[in-house]
């Protein structure tokens, strides 16, 4: 296959299958048939490596006859002229956010770096998987329309934009299925993903990617639920806690102990209660009275164990 | 399979580390790996040959066929420039002569977008140098891409980030208050930061605690009050390698239980670490998890509600039941 590869790039003509295996005398088995094959699976490989390997048809007396050719420039870096700090710092950041292993390892030696063989004393751990990230990669910034499965229906989903947030990688884009803007958690796509045609769809004018997932706050407050906001009583060992991710606009009152009550979204119960849960007898929901009766009554039915 | 351990809230996760090559690989893997490797010791024009293979993650014994494989290659009218120049004297491997392979390969897609991504979001750390050499790096980079502006890793830069990173080199030893919501307590402590990592959101320090004299991990949230002390700690053994995929982090007192966890209630495998997951037909999981803490576990259940159930072991088979009356008493029932 090197072999191939440098016989290509060194010749300016582009040269057909018989002229290949006599200029690479045994390389390619005797038997036209052999040959071919193993032609092809070595020319699909190559192209799978990022060399594009062109085929011309000839004319005059070959014609109709393949010809193959590789322009070098095609496939070869152009020197980015980047300094050594500059490839440092890249290694620092590879190195830094753990983004997955190998991508960035393989840029980094293309362009002349090396993978930081030392622990760095900080990190980011924001691990996408290896295999899904060209497609994803591609979707994204070639605007291709992605497929894949979700929640057992096929999506075909142009990628507007990827988030990573609190551990988690999401898709937002144009969901054909639901002819809508849409959220998807890309750990929980299943099966395989795959990228479509380049250039498929274009972002909508002052999409704001940051703003199209929501935040825990945010999650709160979307919901069917018929009471907005409750009225919730933290300890003063976690109120600090709250008062950082809620604000100081969610303070009902302060009292003495140093316990707070806050004002808390309570629109989507489900994610209420994951929310009011993790703080375990820590905290109790003072008012309204719907809510806490509905508190009342998720704790008694865990409470007989059912 | 590689594997690391973090210790989050409490419970050891195993995550995956790089894949464990299986079998011997395909001519395909070896040539695209000698056409990075090539210009690579090419512009070094010397490398130790166990530095090499450890920088490419192959055995030297596979880096040493590779280089040969390399050698034998050339095309007709086999003039230098046609040959591949590279060979192994003693224990080093030389290409001192620019030949067919001497420029690397482009960047794909997911190469420059895995470097620019990661390079955006370490400029987002907190005491990153936004004007310095990581930025003038992305400035030449980024024009590979067709379109780099979606892409956004949200990266919390929380109270006291800053300074603990200032402490780690050289490393300098800091006091904090620390708030355990596990036993509600808090500490006055002596650390000496070693690493400062985030995971699923969460920042997290590990660091020599002079309090019980062991390292620990501690989240940075949970530090009430940090004071540096100006005072430099001892130098604590040799750096970690990165190719176990990072550090591990290991808990103390863990104990494994067995969970039975219904479809809804996935975020708990989503969310939380686990040494074990087997998917049953049903659509649940039973799913094996290394807890440090009786509260923490509890927690898990009260949330989880009927999506959870202890299969094992048995001294937690009604801890959610116990923890959902623990949580009535306070509403008077």
């Amino acid at each position: 296959m090197m072999n191939l590869l440098a016989l290509l790039v060194q010749r300016s003509q582009p040269l057909t299958l018989k002229q290949i295996r006599q200029e690479l005398g045994n390389q390619y088995s005797a038997s036209d048939t052999a040959a071919r094959a193993a032609f092809e699976r070595d020319k699909n490989d190559l192209r799978q490596m990022g060399i594009p390997i062109e085929m011309i048809t000839l004319g005059g007396d070959s014609a109709g006859e393949g010809a193959y050719k590789v322009d070098r420039r095609k496939f070869e870096l152009s020197d980015l002229r980047l300094t050594d700090a500059e490839r440092d710092a890249l290694q620092m950041a590879v190195a830094t956010i753990r983004l997955g292993a190998s991508h960035g390892d393989e840029a980094l030696w293309k362009l002349g770096g090396e993978r930081a063989l030392n622990t760095p004393s900080t990190s980011v751990n924001v691990q996408l998987d290896d295999g899904i990230m060209p497609a994803l990669a591609a979707g994204v910034v070639e605007h291709r329309t992605l497929n894949f499965s979700y929640k057992g229906e096929k999506r075909r989903v142009d990628p507007y934009g990827l988030l990573a947030r609190n551990g988690f990688w999401y898709i937002v884009g144009f969901d054909h299925l639901r002819s809508a803007q849409r959220v998807f958690r890309v750990d929980r796509i299943e099966g395989k993903l795959e990228a479509g045609d380049k250039g498929s769809f274009q972002r909508p004018e002052g999409f704001d990617l940051s703003k199209a997932v929501p935040t825990e706050q945010e999650m709160l407050a979307e919901g069917d639920g018929q009471t907005p906001t409750a009225v919730v009583l933290v300890d003063a060992t976690l109120a600090s806690g709250v008062r950082r991710e809620f604000g100081d606009g969610a303070v009902a009152k302060e009292r003495t102990d140093g316990s707070i009550e806050f004002v808390i979204p309570c629109a989507n119960m489900d994610a209420f209660r994951l929310w009011l849960f993790a703080m375990v007898d820590r905290a109790e929901v003072l008012s309204p009275p719907a809510i806490r009766a509905q508190v009342i009554e998720w704790l008694t039915l865990q409470a007989k164990g059912n | 399979m590689a594997s690391r351990k973090v210790v989050r809230d409490g419970v050891a996760r195993v995550l995956s580390g790089r894949k464990a090559r299986r079998g011997p690989r395909s001519a395909a893997e070896r040539v695209s790996g000698l056409l990075v490797m090539l210009p690579w010791v090419l512009e070094r024009k010397r490398v130790k040959l166990a530095d090499m293979a450890k920088q490419f993650k192959l055995t030297e014994a596979e880096l040493m066929a590779d280089i040969m494989m390399a050698a034998m290659c050339g095309v007709p009218p086999y003039s230098p420039d046609a040959l591949i120049d590279v060979f192994v004297d003693e224990d080093e491997v030389v290409a001192e002569v620019p030949s067919v392979f001497s420029r690397p390969l482009q960047l794909n897609t997911a190469e420059v977008f895995a470097l620019v991504t990661m390079g955006q979001a370490a400029m987002k750390l907190a005491g990153a140098d936004t004007s310095g050499p990581l930025a003038t790096a992305l400035a030449k980079v980024r024009p590979l891409l067709p379109d780099d502006s979606m892409v956004v890793v949200d990266i919390a830069n929380i109270k006291f980030l800053s300074e603990l990173r200032q402490a780690l080199s050289p490393a300098e030893q800091v006091t904090i208050t620390y708030f355990a919501p596990s036993t509600a307590t808090r500490t006055e402590r002596t650390i000496t930061p070693r690493a400062v990592f985030e995971d699923a959101g969460n920042w997290y320090v590990s660091a020599d605690d002079n309090l019980s004299g062991e390292r620990r991990v501690f989240r940075v949230d949970r530090i009430e009050a940090l004071t540096r002390t100006g005072v430099l700690a001892p130098k604590f053994g040799e750096p970690d390698e990165v190719d176990s995929d990072g550090p591990e982090w290991f808990g103390d007192a863990v104990q494994h239980v067995t969970l039975r966890v219904a479809p809804r209630g996935r975020w708990v495998v989503e969310s939380y670490p686990f040494v074990s997951r087997v998917q049953e037909s049903d659509g649940s999981s039973v799913v094996e998890m290394a807890v440090s803490s009786e509260h923490w576990l509890g927690r898990l259940l009260l949330r989880a509600g009927n999506d959870v159930q202890v299969v094992e072991p048995a001294q937690f088979a009604d801890l959610g039941k116990r923890t959902a009356q623990s949580v009535l008493r306070r509403y008077g029932k």
